[in-house]
């Protein structure tokens, strides 16, 4: 291609006049607008180059005998662009204009993009999937220089050829995960159970569930290395839900192992109603400390759109006990939602199993959402945190926020 | 980084490339200083054929750039140039490009080419509505009203909302024409501005006037005015429709209230079954009220006080004069403690009949059950706007309803502080308005700032002689 360019860029070079008369186009006469400019620049500007021809709409020519022999293809070819195929164009002339659009897209994904049911949710879409591009083109990447380094370093230990005497027996990943696996089968036979609730699915966007259980699968990672691990239970999963088909594309047969309770039924047939305790963050009774002779349930529910009181809805129409964690009493709260990832409720729940300690177990809130660990009474704390911003932004700020913790308080109250 | 004055050579250009931290990107940012700082096109010319010459290709990215530096000076004839070269470069364009073309080429004599192109754009996605916007206007600006007007009904029936700018030059150009076809168009333009409760700003509304007095033969004459509480027209004396609504509307409304704000995707988010049931006997038992009051919403008016004491003071001044009161609240407030004296909620509880909801549930939903099924005459008071349960409604006809409805039954904020008074602040509905030789417009101030819960007062009142 480069090549053929710069051979169509000599023949246009060498023989413009022909070619423009040719096409019988004035403004595109050579030796005209050459003489124009030249004579120009001997006028106005001694400084511009002596060897002068500026020739303005030079790129024009370029532009136009780079094409000719391509258009009788285009012709051809644009006679049978299925919708799938035109997709495909626009969106290749999208990357062009420089949007955040992938550089390769499977047919599956094409398919998603043409139904998608706005011009901005295409949008997004297309941006999803160009940032999961360059992120695992990223991840390549290092992998390949890390490849290097690490034959550079075996050929360099080879040179060396060092004899390793080592009294301890080293410990590879597989005889780990059978230590791992010998501790969550423990737990199957006699630890406490803690179920997943696999509900929501019709709540929830495909991208949504497929968060979920990206979740789900971090958590039961989480819990497998634990010291000592929840028997978990995941109830209400349906054979060929979306949320099955996530799953096997994440264990692949290694689901059919896996060291959990998957069931079909509800949590309220496999345990006795009076031991389960709905997990959920808009529970108005806040939970003072983790009991070992309950049964927990977390909604295995990613909520991008804020949909509030669907576990707790779920809870009343089954008449359970719900509670909250008490993020509130512990952490000075800043910013974002007190709903949590399913995989920090497991870090949570499993610390608390182990040591009871709320301090301990809230490190895992992401840090982002609070200032800190509440020390002493909230309102004090708050008091510092003003006189603190009036000093660093000065009065008029202190008003603002002062209104705003007045409605704050009173939106607690309404509550 | 800033664009050169003249036209530079080859050399020119490699040397300012080299000089240019990161050269791959240079002539992106090089075309978008230009396009900010406005530089002459043969500065940009130059560049092109500078990229031209070294690579004997030009990115499409650096012609968008291009053209849209075209568009801003109106250069139309290079615009139709590039156009060519790009359609005979690449097999289809992308919507940036199409935008700049349509734009360009609307704007000068060549604006038909704009109309061939939005064809063009058609057959690969949905038109913009600000595509629609530059060829209606290049349409009316050439006086080709008719072809104006399918352009406004194709982009209505293509689910795209037209700007402000769109209706208000369409009555702008059709100024002085005498055509009863266009008259009846213009006038769908107005009804368009009552069906989705649109308020046209001052000087749309200026040119809405300057219309009408201008038909020949239609001795239309327009006045500035604004409207009393009661809802007469102070020039033509002539009464606003009022805000209720039509019996239809009205079931309607009740009926989509109960389904999707009250029920939803699930009853037990917002009450549960047994506690709907209960209330609606409760409901059906004591129909029908005269007012419906929030009272958890109203016990914080004044911080000061003590909840149930703010609570009373309504009571009391809404009890007057023989209305049947219903109060919402929740169980907690029956529990003595410091803010609700066990004493003063019996008190209040022989004034006003009171529903107490659980703690966990949603009164509001209940506040907007009891007033609907009460009947029209039938007001609700609280200071929340309800904006989360019209969200929950699932069309927009039945959101304006909704509005509509609670304009006109729920006492505002401002009146019921300050003197409790018993009547709602519009009587008259806010919109376009007409009964045939007479039209009434609300319009707002050029850059008033408007709340969407607010209403205009200022209107346009135009009446024929």
């Amino acid at each position: 291609m480069q090549s053929a360019n710069s051979l169509l860029k000599k023949i246009v070079r060498s023989s413009v006049l022909p070619f423009a008369a040719q096409h019988g186009m004035k403004k595109d006469f050579f030796p005209l607008s050459r003489t124009l400019s030249s004579s120009l620049c001997l006028k106005q500007d001694k400084s511009c180059s002596p060897s002068e021809k500026l020739d303005l709409d030079e790129w024009k020519k370029v532009m136009k005998s780079g094409v000719q022999e391509e258009v009788g293809e285009v012709v051809s070819e644009q006679k049978e662009l299925s919708s799938s195929a035109g997709a495909r164009e626009i969106l290749e002339m999208w990357r062009l204009a420089g949007r955040l659009v992938p550089e390769n897209i499977t047919e599956e994904q094409l398919k998603a993009f043409t139904e998608c049911p706005s011009k901005s949710a295409q949008k997004k879409y297309l941006k999803f999937l160009y940032l999961k591009e360059l992120y695992k083109k990223n991840d390549k990447r290092k992998m390949d220089k890390k490849r290097e380094r690490r034959l550079e370093t075996q050929e360099q230990a080879a040179k060396t050829d060092e004899t390793k005497r080592n009294s301890f027996i080293c410990l590879w990943s597989n005889s780990m995960d059978r230590a791992y696996n010998w501790r969550v089968a423990q737990s199957m036979v006699f630890g406490q159970p803690l179920v997943f609730d696999m509900s929501y699915e019709k709540d929830m966007s495909v991208r949504e569930v497929a968060n979920t259980v990206r979740q789900l699968v971090l958590s039961e990672g989480c819990n497998r290395r634990a010291v000592d691990p929840f028997h978990i239970h995941f109830c209400n999963l349906k054979t060929d839900s979306l949320y099955q088909k996530e799953f096997l594309k994440h264990y692949r047969e290694a689901w059919g192992r896996l060291l959990v309770t998957a069931t079909e039924q509800c949590y309220t047939e496999v345990f006795p109603k009076d031991k389960l305790i709905y997990l959920t963050a808009d529970s108005p009774r806040v939970m003072k400390r983790f009991d070992h002779n309950k049964i927990y349930i977390v909604g295995s529910m990613v909520d991008k759109s804020i949909k509030t009181g669907v576990s707790l809805a779920r809870a009343k129409r089954l008449g359970l006990e719900t509670a909250a964690l008490p993020l509130e009493k512990y952490l000075l709260w800043n910013t974002g939602a007190k709903n949590l990832t399913l995989d920090q409720m497991m870090q949570i729940l499993l610390t608390l199993k182990d040591t009871g300690d709320w301090k301990k177990a809230l490190e895992f809130v992401p840090k982002r959402k609070y200032c800190g660990f509440v020390s002493k009474p909230v309102h004090e704390l708050k008091k510092t945190l003003n006189l603190m911003n009036t000093l660093k932004l000065g009065k008029k700020q202190e008003e603002i926020r002062k209104q705003f913790a007045k409605n704050y308080s009173k939106k607690l109250i309404q509550k | 980084l800033q664009p050169p004055e003249k036209p530079l050579q080859d050399v020119e250009w490699n040397r300012l490339r080299e000089s240019f931290q990161s050269p791959e990107i240079f002539e992106e940012v090089m075309f978008n200083s230009m396009i900010r700082c406005n530089s002459p096109l043969d500065v940009a010319k130059s560049l092109l054929t500078h990229v031209a010459k070294r690579n004997g290709d030009i990115a499409y990215s650096l012609l968008v750039k291009y053209v849209a530096l075209c568009v801003q000076q109106g250069q139309t004839s290079e615009i139709q140039d590039v156009y060519d070269i790009m359609k005979t470069r690449f097999k289809i364009l992308e919507s940036g490009a199409y935008n700049l073309f349509i734009r360009g080429l609307s704007n000068s004599d060549q604006w038909r080419r704009a109309l061939t192109l939005l064809e063009e754009v058609k057959k690969i996605m949905v038109p913009s509505r600000t595509n629609y916007e530059s060829c209606i206007k290049a349409a009316s600006s050439h006086k080709e009203m008719k072809l104006a007007f399918e352009l406004y009904h194709e982009m209505l029936a293509k689910d795209l909302v037209p700007t402000l700018d769109i209706l208000h030059t369409l009555f702008d150009f059709s100024r002085g024409m005498k055509d009863a076809e266009l008259q009846k168009e213009l006038f769908g333009v107005l009804l368009y501005l009552r069906e989705n409760q649109i308020y046209p700003h001052k000087t749309f509304m200026r040119s809405i006037k300057l219309w009408f007095e201008s038909i020949p033969g239609g001795n239309w004459k327009g006045h500035l005015t604004h409207i009393t509480e009661s809802g007469r027209c102070p020039v033509c004396n002539h009464q606003l429709e009022d805000s209720n609504l039509t019996e239809e509307e009205y079931n309607n409304l009740r009926e989509r209230i109960i389904r999707d704000v009250i029920h939803g995707t699930d009853t037990f988010r917002k009450t549960s079954p047994q506690e709907f049931e209960a209330f609606q006997t409760f409901v059906e038992n004591r129909l029908p009220f005269d007012i419906v009051v929030d009272g958890l919403n109203v016990s914080h008016i004044k911080p000061r006080k003590m909840q149930c004491e703010n609570l009373l003071d309504a009571v009391n001044c809404l009890a007057k004069g023989n209305v049947r009161l219903l109060v919402l609240g929740r169980k907690h407030m029956l529990m003595n403690s410091s803010n609700w004296k066990r004493e003063i909620m019996k008190e209040m509880q022989n004034k006003a009949d009171f529903f107490f909801a659980e703690n966990i549930s949603e009164d509001d939903a209940f506040l907007l059950y009891a007033t609907l099924q009460s009947g029209k005459h039938c007001k609700f008071v609280t200071r929340d706007f309800l904006r989360d349960h019209k969200a929950c409604l699932s069309d927009s006809l039945t959101r304006q309803l909704f509005r509509k409805w609670q304009r006109g039954h729920q006492m505002s904020k401002k009146t019921f502080l300050s003197v409790f008074l018993q009547q709602p602040a519009f009587q008259y509905d806010c919109v376009v308005q007409t009964t045939g030789d007479t039209w009434h417009i609300p319009y707002k101030d050029n850059f008033e700032e408007k709340y969407s819960y607010q209403v205009p007062r200022k209107w346009l009142c135009i009446q024929q002689k």
